[in-house]
């Protein structure tokens, strides 16, 4: 090439192109290193190759719900190294993609991990930019639902309701099934929340029917949870049963871990509504442990308050003290009540007294209930 | 009965991937008139630059959101925007002065132009189905 044919020079490309199967199996290798041993791993090379880094981020987006604390240490890194690198990252709007892409991972993480202040700051940053990319509208919709998941675990549900057609709609304009199926699974959700119970089965029945839906496994399995907890509700114990059977395969095959910890609190929940409480003590431990194994402190916490209530219930109130210990300084540190919240305070002093006060119990839990 | 060498998502991966190429194929014409006709690249400035947006190409209709047929608009919009910053940058270090077609570009906006493109290619797809 004569020396005046290129005035700039462009930067150096791959001679070979991989193909995705070859890229997909690089970002599989690394993800499949645990979180620690990766620290030690030269990323500079993993994710210099952006077509790897853009597989690392869609498996990421894969695993979010099955391994938040995963994603969100990973995510995290990531979001360091493209700051660090600067403009010259990647072609065009590429830094501006994979800062907004990690932002977003690390903010769903948070959210499903009960770090909601973490939470909104990542999802600022996701924002932030994404809108300086080429095409931001379908990013910045999926932003936009995140924020409303969000609204939904602070317990704001008509806003929920208010604000999802919108989110909805750009989703079904961009032929987005998946994203479109978890708008209308999060509008059941908060209808089930406001006590429309009739308005949000019949918008899981749709669901499930929905040909469209028919291969996303995981928001189906999701969908027929929400559904057993509505017929439990209604004191259809025998429906219940057999919608938490039908979810639980479908949870399983999608790795949902924290929806089948979740699945495990709702039929422990059931069986203390038949009377069957020893066998809902088990499955409330369960569900403790399964939240905790997957460090989601927070739902861990409340789920032992549920738990120390089965046990006063069931006349062993040593093993409720036990479980309130663990659970009232997570439940300080990550402020899930108000400071000097009234019934926390009896509590961590009726405790202290070895005779836990029930009333006090029952008072927490309804506002961790309504607040989480 | 013939045993297929590609599994099914290997299949639909060489899908994807033909059909991205093939997007960008159809495109490459308009983008190659863009860049030296309208930006006022050189023949080799082009080429080296249609190569940078292959390579962005692919990987932007890896991204969530849209097919890469649908992604076509966006393509143009990247094409006009690299054009300007490539040519501003060498205009404003005095490698290369701008007269006044490509002042005049390089004040639209990159969107503006790669709009006015994509009514080109409507009207090329157009006379093409017509045909």
């Amino acid at each position: 090439m004569p020396s005046e044919a290129r005035i700039l020079r462009f930067p150096e490309r791959a001679s070979g192109r991989r193909s995705p199967g070859d890229v997909l199996a690089i970002a599989t290798d690394y993800l499949s290193q645990d979180v620690e041993e990766r620290k030690a791993l030269d990323v500079e090379s993993t994710y210099r190759d952006l077509d790897v880094l853009l597989s690392i981020c869609g498996a990421l987006r894969e695993r979010v719900n099955s391994n938040p604390s995963e994603v969100l240490a990973e995510a995290g890194r990531i979001f360091a190294w493209v700051t660090q690198q600067g403009r010259s990252l990647g072609y065009f709007d590429e830094r501006d993609f994979f800062l907004g892409e990690s932002a977003l991972l690390a903010g769903s993480a948070c959210r499903l991990l009960g770090e909601n202040a973490d939470a909104e700051l990542w999802l600022d940053r996701a924002d932030a930019s994404y809108r300086h990319t080429i095409n931001p509208t379908p990013s910045l919709t999926r932003v936009a639902y995140a924020r409303l998941s969000l609204r939904y675990d602070m317990g704001r549900y008509k806003d929920v309701l208010e604000l999802l057609p919108s989110v909805a709609l750009t989703f079904e304009k961009l032929a987005l099934h998946a994203e479109l199926g978890k708008c209308h699974l999060l509008e059941a959700s908060s209808l089930k929340e406001l006590g429309r119970t009739s308005d949000a089965a019949a918008r899981l029945q749709v669901m499930l029917s929905s040909p469209e839906l028919a291969s996303q496994t995981a928001l189906r399995g999701m969908a027929m949870l929400s559904l057993g907890n509505i017929r439990s509700q209604e004191g259809d114990q025998e429906q219940a049963l057999a919608a938490y059977r039908a979810a639980q395969p479908l949870l399983e095959s999608s790795e949902r871990y924290s929806t089948l910890a979740d699945l495990k609190g709702l039929v422990a929940e059931m069986l203390r509504q038949l009377g069957q409480i020893s066998a809902a003590v088990d499955a409330y431990r369960e569900s403790v442990n399964d939240h905790v194994k997957l460090g989601m402190q927070t739902r861990a916490a409340y789920m032992r308050v549920v738990l120390s209530e089965a046990l006063l219930e069931a006349g062993r109130p040593r093993e409720a003290e036990w479980e309130l210990l663990a659970a009232l300084p997570t439940i300080n540190e990550q402020k899930m009540v108000p400071e000097g919240f009234a019934a926390v305070v009896l509590l961590q002093e009726s405790v202290r007294q070895r005779k836990t006060d029930p009333q006090a119990l029952s008072e927490l839990r309804q506002y961790l209930q309504t607040s989480s | 009965m013939e045993i297929p060498d590609e599994s099914p998502a290997q299949s639909a991966e060489s899908l994807f991937e033909h059909e991205i190429e093939s997007v960008f194929q159809e495109t490459l014409g308009l983008i190659h008139i863009a860049l030296v006709s309208h930006y006022c690249m050189s023949e080799q400035e082009a080429t080296e630059l249609e190569k940078d947006l292959f390579v962005w190409f692919r990987r932007f209709c890896y991204r969530p959101g849209a097919s890469p047929k649908d992604n076509r608009p966006f393509l143009l919009v990247a094409c006009c925007q690299f054009a300007r910053e490539y040519q501003r940058y060498v205009v404003d270090s005095g490698v290369r002065s701008a007269d006044a077609q490509l002042e005049s570009i390089l004040k639209r906006e990159p969107s503006d132009v790669a709009h006015d493109f994509s009514r080109s290619l409507q009207l090329y797809e157009f006379r093409r189905s017509d045909a």
